[in-house]
């Protein structure tokens, strides 16, 4: 299997991933054409796997916040530190989606917070992961939203 | 009286994915123009949460209501090739600090978002809107 780099390659859904690669840097005529056949994956095979993604996220909380209590000045590096190695992650996979991570952190101080996120894009190839976590002292939730890119 | 809440949404840098060929002519497209989805939003959450006071029970419904509104008056605006991502998230006032940041893995030619922060004394709401292009 190709090893996916932090710029997406086009990937088609099946056969071939080796070939693809191959013959994007050969790049001669007859390969771009059989390349070109390839780019266009069926949308029954790409589907957003959403519990692959829920665990990446997962660990990804874990290592940043894990043992931590609720600190007003360093919550802004959390934040961002989590959906930054979410992404890295998530785009590790190298499938050819554009990914949306968001992250709220909040301190448990018995107030309520609610999310609620719609969507408008093609249901077959796009989807969503939110992960909840908490400790002691705060609670955080992340939200993935994944679109498909098509060709 | 009640501490002002700390709400703070942060953006990250968006990564640009542009070694994807793009046979579109970008020039020609509506852009997701950042200020024109934001004024959207705040019409939005003016009309539907100016004297709302947070009800427990309440909330969750008009959380998802408004993430419906939001994104059906976006569809209205005209942006054809984008597909759109809403979230609403919605909140006590009780003085404790919340913080908000999101990161996307996009095209930074075509892709964009907005946001905006509603605040009474009863509750805070965040939204972000997200516009993916379709090529």
């Amino acid at each position: 299997m190709v090893e996916a780099s932090p710029v997406p390659q086009h990937r088609p859904g099946r056969r071939s991933r080796a070939g693809l690669g191959g013959a994007a840097a050969a790049g001669t005529a007859a390969a771009r054409v059989v390349a070109m056949e390839d780019f266009h994956p069926h949308n029954d095979e790409m589907i957003f796997n959403a519990d692959e993604a829920h665990n990446i996220v997962k660990e990804c909380i874990e290592s940043v916040l894990g043992k931590a209590d609720y600190n007003h000045n360093k919550v802004n590096q959390w934040t961002a530190a989590i959906v930054e190695q979410s992404l890295t992650h998530l785009v590790k996979l190298g499938k050819t989606y554009k990914y949306i991570v968001t992250c709220a952190v909040m301190q448990r101080s018995g107030a309520g917070l609610h999310t609620a996120s719609s969507c408008f894009w093609d249901t077959t190839t796009d989807g969503t992961c939110t992960v909840r976590w908490e400790n002691r002292t705060m609670n955080c939730i992340v939200n993935v939203f994944a679109v498909a890119i098509i060709l | 009286g009640q501490r002002k809440q700390d709400v703070s949404f942060s953006e990250g840098a968006a990564v640009s994915c542009a070694h994807l060929p793009a046979p579109v002519v970008v020039g020609l497209l509506v852009r997701f123009k950042a200020a024109a989805v934001k004024e959207c939003i705040r019409a939005v959450l003016k009309e539907k949460l100016a004297d709302v006071q947070y009800v427990p029970e309440e909330i969750p419904q008009l959380t998802k209501s408004l993430s419906e509104i939001i994104k059906d008056r976006l569809k209205e605006e005209g942006f054809e090739r984008y597909k759109m991502v809403v979230q609403v998230v919605i909140g006590e006032q009780r003085g404790e600090g919340v913080n908000m940041a999101a990161r996307c893995f996009w095209d930074a030619d075509t892709d964009s978002y907005a946001h905006d922060v509603f605040m009474n004394d009863s509750l805070f709401c965040v939204v972000a809107a997200f516009g993916c292009f379709y090529y």
